[in-house]
């Protein structure tokens, strides 16, 4: 089961090695994108099937990429998990009014990613 | 359940956190108002107690700002005065008990559990679901009237499912609740603590799926004669509306990844992070610019928010990288740049102290000195609890036999390691003996998850009680009074060899017949044997040939077998090594001699070979025997 997914993440490095993680151990296909607003535009284009989002973001943070990803017809039905370091409790309301399907919470291990988000979005 | 306790005096602290910790809770412990805010308005707590006079910010203000912002956590109040207009102060403050000092220390505890309690949505002191009871008070934890020894994980794991028995815990959720703040574990950590817990609910009648699993959403009660409606449920922050159905062995499936795959990303992550340290290096001299301004008084809001969302990126950089200890120092870099934490000079100068220990943390460190990522292939030797010059010992010695070591400051963390530690588990494990009932505890976990590994235990006491106690748990005791790290070292590792399918014999006989016949006699019966007439190469052939058991001539010219003997027993490397005697006199005076030598056995020629080799796989057999109950 090949799967595309696409991570927003300012953080080149993190980019890299969930990029590596996922690949060695599913081989999916991961594309990148380092800010909120390539992001949207990666997502209209490729149409992945799963987006993992940084939350904090210079400009453009985590949850205004979500709302606009949700407001696009076109990225609307692609599912979200955040990628946050451990959420604050302010945050972790935030995320469920939103809508977006999990968290996975910094730090991680790359290799365990494939499962994770295989659970989350019941793949 | 998690407790915040918020109290400046370190007195009062070390004894509530003990008391607290041995009633199963997890405490996070703060000595002033402002952080006491940060911790309780960032991380979910079953409780939190609270002191009334803290520096920075008041108890009732504290109080008052906490509900004035939503937060219901109950709030018990620990206040030295004890007057109406005090208690009725802090009670319409917002908090929901109150305990005079100095206070009877099992009161208190009383207290809290009444308030985990009346916060919870069982409200009886027992808690119960279906045949398991659960006595708080206690600790007792029983099904069908037949008690459960647990871990503590596994206790606050069914404590908080009787809790909320209708709620599911998402791993987030259970880890937020039940582990400090400070702590991060892995999520195959949690499903590890779960696999166990449901082992041992099944190994007294209750059914596989007592703890059930609603995949990729959590865990949960599963229903007492499955009456309960699925949509009683509510998710867990409600992330996931539709109920799935639950997939125990989805749940129990943990990724394995291979030694290879971990190597090789262990050096993907290495290699990443030559280029990465620079970039961690210029953002900390960022945030060290705004700490700087900050310790002038010179700082706005602005700097200090971009400098917090900087130190922000580092922990969950830090982290992916698997640099634990700089990531906890960016973490607390983080927690006092969040502008709701009002920072007093003194807060500012730690502030500073935090960036430059974070400096050398960065410095000096790379995914390869973590243990979360230990180095493939070479078997590992875990260092729990000893005295830094010994760690730094046994490091190097076990370097230069092609070990590696962990080294693990508590048996806490030693347990955190041993349950994810995936399918990399240690060689043997080395641990002071330090809290006995807690290593105790140790051995027998590592006996129930990795039955063929071994658990030495180190202690300078040279007690039989000790030793009895060890031995009993399954562990073996080292006393260490007398050895250097050598032989510790030695000690443990002579323990680990297998013992070989071929064993190799040595036999020293100044009788050249004997010896001519010996091996076609031996060998026959699984024996690798090696023959020496003159006593005089003695070690030399010793040293090379490395036996496993010797058989010995007492008389011989020059030098005897009972001097050869002794010469072994006296050498620590050959201090157990199974010594026979084959001789033609049957004497008892030259039986006794033997013996006083440190003989193990005394035969007498003429002698068939199959009793021969009997003789010799029994004393083998003795001493392998002897090396798994010592």
């Amino acid at each position: 089961m090949n799967k595309r997914l696409l991570t927003i993440d300012d953080e080149e490095a993190i980019q890299i090695v969930i990029k590596f993680g996922i690949k060695m151990v599913a081989g999916w296909e991961v594309l990148s994108a380092s800010n909120g607003k390539t992001g949207i535009v990666t997502a209209q284009r490729e149409l992945p099937d799963a987006i993992l989002l940084d939350v904090m973001m210079p400009e453009m943070d985590g949850i205004a990429t979500f709302k606009a990803l949700q407001a696009n017809p076109i990225t609307a039905g692609i599912p979200v998990i955040f990628l946050t370091a451990k959420a604050q409790a302010a945050e972790k309301r935030q995320f469920n009014d939103l809508g977006i399907r999990g968290v996975i919470t910094k730090p991680f291990n790359s290799l365990d990613l494939p499962d994770r988000i295989s659970k989350i979005l019941d793949w | 359940m998690k407790i915040l306790l918020i109290e400046d005096d370190d007195a009062i602290v070390t004894l509530l956190t003990r008391s607290l910790s041995d009633q199963h809770h997890i405490v996070d412990a703060v000595n002033d108002g402002e952080m006491g805010w940060t911790y309780a308005s960032t991380f979910d707590y079953g409780a939190i107690v609270l002191d009334i006079m803290l520096p920075k910010l008041d108890g009732i203000s504290l109080c008052k700002k906490l509900r004035g912002a939503g937060y219901t956590t109950p709030i018990l109040l620990l206040t030295s005065q004890d007057n109406a207009t005090a208690k009725v102060q802090g009670l319409d403050a917002g908090a929901d008990d109150y305990v005079v000092k100095p206070f009877d220390i099992s009161e208190l505890t009383a207290r809290v559990r009444a308030l985990l309690r009346r916060s919870s949505i069982n409200p009886l002191p027992l808690l119960s679901w279906g045949d398991l009871m659960l006595n708080p008070s206690s600790c007792e934890v029983s099904y069908n009237q037949q008690p459960l020894t647990l871990t503590t994980k596994e206790y606050d794991l069914l404590e908080l499912f009787l809790r909320d028995s209708y709620r599911v815990f998402s791993n987030d959720e259970i880890i937020d609740r039940l582990w400090s703040s400070d702590d991060y574990p892995a999520e195959a950590t949690v499903r590890s603590h779960l696999r166990r817990l449901r082992h041992k609910l099944q190994a007294v009648g209750a059914p596989p799926d007592f703890i059930g699993t609603m995949h990729g959403r959590g865990y949960y009660l599963t229903s007492v004669q499955n009456a309960l409606d699925a949509t009683h449920r509510h998710v867990v922050g409600a992330i996931h509306e539709l109920p799935l159905p639950h997939d125990c062995d989805r749940d129990n499936f943990q990724p394995i990844h291979s030694s290879q795959q971990q190597a090789a990303y262990l050096a993907f992550l290495q290699d990443t992070w030559v280029t990465t340290k620079p970039q961690c290096l210029v953002s900390l001299a960022e945030i060290e610019i705004v700490v700087d301004l900050l310790l002038l008084g010179n700082c706005n809001d602005d700097d200090r928010q971009a400098a917090h969302q900087i130190s922000h990126k580092l922990v969950g950089t830090l982290g992916v990288f698997a640099l634990t200890a700089a990531m906890k120092i960016a973490r607390q870099i983080e927690i006092l740049l969040n502008r709701s934490t009002i920072l007093s000079s003194q807060a500012a100068l730690s502030l500073k102290t935090y960036v430059v220990e974070l400096g050398q943390a960065i410095a000096t460190t790379d995914p390869s000195q973590q243990t979360d990522i230990p180095q493939p292939d070479l078997p590992l030797l875990l260092l729990i609890d000893l005295d830094p010059a010994l760690n730094q010992s046994l490091t190097a010695i076990a370097a230069n036999f092609s070990y590696q070591t962990i080294v693990l400051a508590s048996i806490e963390a030693a347990d955190r390691y041993l349950f994810s530690s995936g399918d990399r588990p240690p060689a043997a494990i080395l641990v002071n003996f330090r809290v006995p009932q807690t290593t105790l505890g140790l051995i027998q976990n590592v006996r129930l998850r990795f039955p063929e590994r071994l658990v030495f235990v180190l202690s300078e006491r040279d007690d039989l009680k000790d030793r009895l106690a060890v031995i009993r748990n399954g562990g073996k005791f080292i006393c260490t009074r007398k050895l250097n790290p050598e032989q510790i070292f030695t000690a443990a590792i002579s323990r680990l060899a297998p013992i070989s399918t071929t064993p190799k014999v040595m036999i020293v006989d100044d009788d050249l017949d004997w010896l001519r016949t010996v091996p076609n006699l031996l060998q026959p019966w699984g024996l690798k044997i090696t023959t020496l007439a003159d006593p005089q190469q003695f070690w030399d052939v010793l040293q090379s040939v490395q036996p496993d058991a010797i058989v010995l001539d007492i008389q011989m010219p020059e030098i005897n077998g009972l001097e050869l003997c002794q010469v072994l027993r006296s050498d620590p490397q050959w201090q157990q090594l199974p010594i026979l005697f084959l001789s033609v006199s049957n004497d008892p005076l030259s039986q006794q001699a033997a013996f006083k030598a440190g003989a193990d056995d005394y035969l007498c020629k003429p002698m068939m070979g199959s009793e021969l080799a009997d003789r010799i796989r029994h004393r083998l057999a003795r001493l392998t025997s002897r090396d798994c109950t010592n």
